[in-house]
């Protein structure tokens, strides 16, 4: 009698797992997986670092131009050097799905009663994990390098908010190419892609200053309105950039958009690997 | 009789360096059709290069009013001597890594059971890497100098680009082969590029050390690549004169004389502990 009762609720969780439940595994293996392999997660620490310190020595030149939103180029590309670490980080998880699927660990992952949502929602909740690493060893760091938070708390909060982005879109995007390559050449793509389009963005200069054809092209790249959301509390208080509701919404729909669009081709690549 | 045994010696030394310089050239033959036969390998040192050249010509276009900033015609004039250099940086990774390719899978080893050169098995791939460098030092300079990149050296000047070019892959791919021949491993040859990487982005091939300041400025003052460039730019911005051409050779041959000797250096270090 006493043994039946016991039994009964254990049974019940395992049949049931949920969604969080099973995403939860995955991401404390994830997170696990940074501490046992990292020289996997390196990359993704060592990006926006080099990107923050080389970008801002070799080119602080280009603040002296007129209209420049800020007078310091470490204010403005430090943001620039967490969105290529968020955006590693989501890639970082497409690359470790990729071996899974070749050790033959994910064909257990599909076998195992967990929901399907889970096999997104855990990396996802690893590369969240990530970025917040990645913003609390490099800002503190750019701090140190000389970065000014024009508009205080609410300045960080934007980076913060546009790197979580960064990460949810580039894992989306990860994922998907993942589950339809299923072996390393997926990689290559994944990196060239994401590199492509955050170069072609406002990523080295504010928008007014570009001309020619990079200036059609960053002017309806989203990722311009995301880098923005990220920059809007580095600029100056005077500029056209500085933190405003009409320089945030932008980003936040660019985010809202490109992580639907990537979740969904991920999920869609998952029911294929499925079938 | 002696006469005639310092007759047969001389022969055979002559006989021998023959020998030697056709092994060489063999294995510069296999080296240079091993990589036409990637394309997936050399891709992307022939595309980021230029990838980056037009990036950059568009994004920081109205930078050359910056005071300091040399006077060029356009932004993408001053980037074309750092493109050489970049994409030189890139394929020349790819030859050293196929050299510690051959370390890992055995084929370094056949070579060495083989009555062929020692010394030719290393110059060879090297002049592979050369090849391949002049070959991307002509095709950048095709590609980006009809976009307002006009080369104040004329074809003189451009020649003497493309020479720079296979001198600076040969120097590269000697500092790297010195990694590959230690380690024996294709990995640690790719986890040496970042190396280069970082050096390249310290130094004044993105933009003009006369804008830099503090600490930046600094590094790339000492930095070598700062002068491989400079040397370059000398024949695109300053014309085709005796200084800019010494500047534009002199700075990588130096370079490339010591990572020879380095190199040959390791192997036979290699060689003795077999």
């Amino acid at each position: 009698m006493n043994t039946v009762a016991t039994t009964t609720p254990v049974v019940t969780s395992v049949a049931k797992p949920t969604t969080m439940r099973s995403a939860r595994g995955l991401a404390y293996r994830g997170i696990r997986n940074i501490r046992r392999l990292p020289s996997a997660f390196f990359p993704a620490m060592a990006m926006p670092v080099f990107t923050m310190i080389a970008f801002a020595g070799t080119f602080a030149a280009i603040t002296r131009l007129p209209g420049f939103p800020t007078d310091r180029s470490v204010n403005w590309f430090m943001p620039l050097g967490i969105c290529f670490g968020a955006a590693f980080s989501g890639i970082g998880l497409g690359f470790s799905t990729i071996r899974d699927i070749e050790t033959r660990f994910y064909d257990r992952l599909l076998m195992s009663p967990a929901p399907r949502r889970s096999l997104i929602i855990g990396p996802l909740l690893t590369a969240w994990v990530r970025v917040a690493i990645l913003c609390a060893f490099v800002i503190p760091m750019g701090i140190l390098l000389g970065v000014r938070f024009t508009s205080g708390l609410l300045g960080l909060l934007t980076l913060v908010v546009a790197a979580l982005g960064v990460s949810t879109i580039s894992l989306g995007w990860g994922l998907g190419l993942a589950f339809r390559f299923r072996d390393m050449r997926g990689a290559a793509v994944m990196q060239l892609t994401m590199f492509v389009v955050l170069y072609l963005s406002s990523a080295q200069m504010p928008l007014p200053l570009m001309r020619g054809w990079l200036h059609n092209v960053a002017r309806i790249n989203p990722t311009t309105n995301i880098l923005r959301l990220s920059r809007e509390g580095l600029v100056l208080p005077t500029s056209p950039d500085y933190m405003s509701w009409s320089n945030t919404w932008g980003g936040l729909l660019a985010i809202a958009g490109m992580s639907t669009l990537t979740l969904v081709f991920a999920r869609r690549g998952l029911n294929k690997l499925d079938k | 009789m002696t006469v005639a045994t310092s007759n047969v010696v001389i022969e055979t030394t002559a006989r021998s360096r023959q020998l030697s310089m056709r092994q060489t050239i063999a294995m510069a033959k296999r080296s240079t059709i091993e990589l036409a036969r990637q394309p997936a390998l050399i891709a992307p040192s022939m595309f980021f290069p230029i990838f980056f050249a037009v990036l950059s010509a568009s994004s920081f276009s109205k930078t050359t009013a910056i005071p300091g900033f040399p006077k060029v015609e356009s932004f993408m004039q001053f980037a074309l001597a750092s493109t050489i250099v970049q994409g030189v940086l890139f394929g020349s990774v790819t030859g050293a890594a196929a050299l510690a390719t051959d370390i890992e899978n055995g084929f370094f080893d056949r070579l060495l059971l083989a009555p062929t050169t020692r010394t030719g098995i290393l110059l060879g791939r090297l002049a592979g890497s050369a090849l391949f460098g002049l070959f991307q030092s002509a095709f950048f300079l095709t590609v980006l100098v009809p976009f307002n990149a006009p080369i104040s050296g004329g074809i003189p000047g451009a020649l003497v680009m493309v020479l720079s070019g296979g001198i600076v892959s040969l120097a590269i791919g000697a500092i790297m082969s010195s990694v590959a021949i230690r380690t024996g491993s294709a990995e640690a040859v790719q986890g040496a590029f970042p190396l280069l990487f970082v050096l390249l982005f310290f130094s004044s091939a993105f933009f003009p050390r006369e804008t830099m300041s503090g600490a930046y400025k600094r590094i790339a003052d000492i930095n070598p690549i700062s002068y491989l460039v400079e040397g370059l730019r000398a024949l695109v911005l300053e014309g085709f004169t005796f200084s800019a051409v010494v500047r534009s050779l002199l700075v990588p041959t130096v370079i490339c004389a010591a990572a020879i000797l380095f190199a040959l250096k390791e192997l036979r270090r290699k060689l003795a502990a077999l």
